[in-house]
């Protein structure tokens, strides 16, 4: 098993004082909150530190932590030594900061796992049915995915029950099928498909938050979908049909004679599917070719002087 | 960890779903009082009103109130710390998603060019 080095988790030296410990774990358990932090691994990270603190603030499993670190598992694998036997162990105060059920391998081997667990109440369970807990999970979707509906396959940690005051880990995956419609940050629950109850209680839930990747040409505004439709000077100028993209295929669309870059134009009932759907949204943008021929330089003269007048800065006052 | 190989297949059927406030407090291991107290602080609204007993609670609800619970438990912050803590994360978070459409849109326009 992985030696934990908990004074690296905190950030603080062997000789921090109780006070730096607690000034360290509050400091960095707002910044890896999983409900605060973005980071990627900020759950596993939050769970570290957690750990950490629960037993360096604790005197005496500090002292036994430290005696343990001397022992040589400051790197690589680490057996507890034999014969090793917390005297700290968990029946009285049962934790205070943390989740016990989630603590690690290696805390269990040094610590025990008493698992008072203030939250499930393990350590006190009643002899009746619990139920058992909810898991949150989050899933990913492309853009298109989530317009045409999908079948997903989630990944997530449910904990069994072991003993009276053990539960344990384990990965459990199910094949979703996501409706069509579905927007960014959208709850689904499915029932019972949570960690399983104890002694008979029913199941806890499953409860999936919808992420939508970004799209690299579609954006999404509540349920109406923004694109931006790049279209000629001439098109622009003199009106025209042209191609647009849609999550459900090409359509036309009638641009009016002389729109300008940022007009919107809206394509009703294009957006995302569901029982009022969106509509899609087409900026335009006027584009101008990388090059011109001489002959058409000419006519950009021509349009100069018959349009002398107009002046594109007057709202700029020059 | 063991990897469960078992796989079921799920069709949604109940997003629309609602929690009375015992069935809330059930889920979470929550009193009755710090609902209560989240509602008063404007943190979750039920979808009615009336009676305490008769609120029924959408599932948004159920997530922000066990979010709360968390923030609550892992931050040892009280009721108003809490109540703006959510207010700024969820503000924090349409401004995420704001810049993200944003540059977005700007790339957009700027690889036209």
């Amino acid at each position: 098993m992985e030696f934990k080095d908990y004074y690296a988790a905190l950030g603080v030296s062997e000789s921090a004082t109780p006070e730096d410990i607690k000034k360290a774990y509050r400091k960095l358990a707002r910044k890896y909150h999983p409900d605060v932090s973005k980071e990627a691994n900020a759950d596993e990270k939050f769970k570290d530190v957690g750990e950490a603190y629960e037993v360096l603030k604790d005197p005496e499993k500090r002292a036994e932590y430290d005696q343990i670190r001397k022992y040589g598992g400051r790197e690589g694998q680490f057996e507890p030594p034999p014969g090793w036997r917390s005297s700290s162990g968990f029946g009285g105060g049962g934790y205070t900061e943390a989740d016990a059920r989630h603590f690690s391998d290696f805390f269990e081997s040094i610590f025990g796992s008493g698992g008072a667990s203030r939250h499930g109440g393990f350590g006190f369970r009643p002899q009746g049915p619990m139920r058992g807990e909810d898991v949150h999970a989050r899933l990913a979707l492309f853009l298109e995915e989530a317009y045409n509906g999908c079948e997903k396959q989630v990944t997530f940690t449910v904990h069994d029950p072991v003993d009276h005051s053990r539960l344990k880990a384990r990965a459990k995956t199910l094949k979703v099928k996501i409706p069509a419609g579905m927007r960014d940050g959208q709850h689904i629950r499915l029932k019972g498909q949570g960690s399983p109850g104890v002694n008979g209680g029913e199941p806890g839930d499953l409860f999936i938050e919808v992420e939508l990747a970004p799209h690299p040409l579609f954006t999404v505004e509540g349920r109406d979908i923004v694109v931006t439709v790049p279209v000629s000077p001439w098109e622009a100028a003199l009106g025209a049909t042209v191609t647009v993209p849609t999550l459900g295929g090409r359509v036309n669309l009638k641009l009016p004679k002389g729109a300008s870059t940022g007009r919107k134009l809206r394509l009703k009932g294009k957006g995302m599917p569901g029982k009022h759907p969106g509509d899609q949204m087409v900026v335009l943008q006027v584009v101008m070719p990388q090059q011109h021929s001489e002959q058409a330089e000419a006519l950009y003269r021509q349009l100069a002087e018959l349009e002398g007048t107009f002046n594109p800065r007057s709202k700029l006052g020059v | 960890m063991n990897q469960d190989e078992r796989t079921v297949t799920v069709v949604l059927g109940d997003t629309q779903t609602t929690f009375t406030l015992r069935e809330l407090c059930e889920r979470g291991d929550i009193h009755a009082e710090f609902v209560i107290k989240l509602v008063s602080y404007g943190v979750i609204s039920p979808l009615n009103e009336g009676e305490e007993r008769e609120w029924l609670f959408d599932l948004p609800a159920l997530t922000r109130l066990q979010k709360a619970q968390r923030l609550q438990r892992d931050l040892k912050l009280n009721l108003p710390g809490l109540a703006m803590s959510l207010e700024l994360l969820d503000d924090v978070q349409s401004l995420r998603r704001e810049v993200d459409r944003l540059n977005r849109l700007l790339q957009q326009l700027m690889g036209e060019q």
